[in-house]
């Protein structure tokens, strides 16, 4: 076994020097993701860096903002949020997507983006919500809109030494239904093979799509369809998301059915946000 | 600013206080296993897809081949020894006995696990409710109609 280094940190000034200071220090929150790749080689990690008890990253609150979700709040305790269950249930619904019972209970939506696959259950509520991430590092917090935090498989926006401080979903929340529809081969403990996210904003919509592409998209072409032309064909207007994606073949879906299935879901999402 | 490999780690196991120094990098399972001796906890998969290795942390199951055994400081740890009461198996236990919910017995423990911490948050779990509890452990027998009857038997009338 390797040696390795662990501090469980007490404040966050501790956590920056200790991520910039030092080769293959990662922070720790719920750990679902990192043990998992430390395992399989993916993280060469030797120093962990333990997040989870910063008082500040616990914080989950609704006020006149929005709503703001601390780095080390659990999937669980998002998804059981009454804020959040109230006025935006297509995050609660993608937070419950994650993985299995067990695992949300150590998993948290900071590290659930962080990993930033394309297939991130969280991702796509998040794009259509309009969230705001919040980073911390030595210089300072900055905000980034959760469209621009994804770069890539794998790669976020985050420089070395910076953190995910919090996630906020910002005031007004939608006015109507949003849903976040998965499929994948089995019922829980896999990942999207697509996962679509459709969230009314009045007469407006707005759509997104994981699994898809290198990071997860909008599919403005659909919006564009039912916002501005007045599209009302929800089956001609689903299939206007062939133009924002460009899925891969990979062990969950070929190629061709993430185009198919991909379509086939936000014809379901708009027939039941934006009805039939 | 303390930076250790070993690390002293305070918790409770089943009921006991215990302090132990723990290596960092061992996973909670293996010390579960391999330093306090408690086997009924089962290596599976150990990526977090099985459920073989659930234990109550802070009453809440988690896959303990996902959590480090530094973590579990300040903590309490229940695993499939510590259900049973003076020689007297949980109600859940019984229930699995009962319903004859298994075949090889691996997945048992982690399944008792996730249905004894269910029963402990809702006392009158739906259906849908105890797939969802049960959503992340697996039965390769495919004992799960068994292990459904068997928790359902396990809610107090």
């Amino acid at each position: 076994m390797p040696s390795y280094e662990y501090v469980k940190c007490t404040d966050l000034k501790q956590a920056f020097d200790l991520l910039t200071g030092r080769e293959q220090a990662y922070p720790l929150a719920g750990g679902t993701d990192l043990m998992v790749g430390m395992r399989g080689g993916k993280f060469d990690a030797r120093l962990l860096v333990d997040l989870k008890d910063l008082e500040e990253l616990k914080v989950l609150r609704e006020d006149e903002k929005g709503i703001t979700i601390g780095a080390a709040v659990t999937l669980n305790a998002i998804a059981a949020y009454e804020p959040i269950l109230k006025n935006i249930p297509i995050l609660a619904q993608g937070a419950h997507s994650v993985g299995s019972y067990s695992i949300r209970n150590r998993g948290t939506l900071a590290g659930n983006i962080c990993n930033a696959s394309p297939a991130a259950d969280t991702a796509a509520p998040l794009y259509c919500l309009g969230a705001s991430i919040v980073i911390a590092g030595t210089v300072g917090q900055r905000t980034v809109p959760v469209e621009e935090f994804f770069t890539g498989p794998g790669k976020t926006d985050l420089k070395k030494g910076e953190l995910v401080h919090s996630v906020l979903v910002p005031k007004p929340y939608p006015q109507g239904n949003g849903i976040y529809i998965k499929a994948s081969r089995t019922g829980s403990v896999d990942l999207a093979t697509v996962g679509v996210a459709v969230q009314r904003w009045g007469d407006k919509v707005k759509i997104a799509v994981g699994a898809v592409a290198p990071t997860p998209v909008r599919a403005l072409a659909v919006e564009e369809a039912v916002n501005e032309k007045g599209e009302k064909d929800w089956a001609r207007a689903a299939k206007l998301v062939h133009d924002s994606i460009s899925p891969i073949t990979d062990l969950r879906g070929s190629r061709d059915y993430r185009y198919h299935i991909a379509e086939v879901l936000i014809r379901r999402g708009l027939e039941q946000t934006m009805g039939v | 600013m303390k930076m250790v490999q070993k690390m002293k780690i305070s918790f409770t196991v089943n009921g006991d206080k215990e302090t132990r120094e723990v290596t960092v990098g061992q996973t909670l399972l293996k010390f579960i296993r391999n330093e306090l001796h408690l086997t009924g906890t089962k290596e599976g998969c150990e990526i977090g897809e099985c459920g073989a290795c659930m234990v109550l942390l802070d009453g809440k199951p988690v896959n303990s081949c996902l959590v480090l055994a530094v973590e579990l400081d300040g903590k309490e740890l229940v695993t499939i020894e510590g259900l049973s009461k003076n020689g007297e198996l949980d109600r859940v236990q019984k229930a699995f006995v009962e319903h004859s919910a298994f075949q090889c017995g691996f997945c048992t423990p982690g399944m008792i696990i996730s249905a004894k911490a269910l029963l402990d948050r809702n006392p009158n779990p739906t259906d849908e409710d105890i797939n969802e509890a049960l959503s992340g452990n697996l039965c390769r027998c495919g004992a799960y109609q068994e292990i459904r009857e068997a928790v359902k038997a396990s809610v107090k009338k």
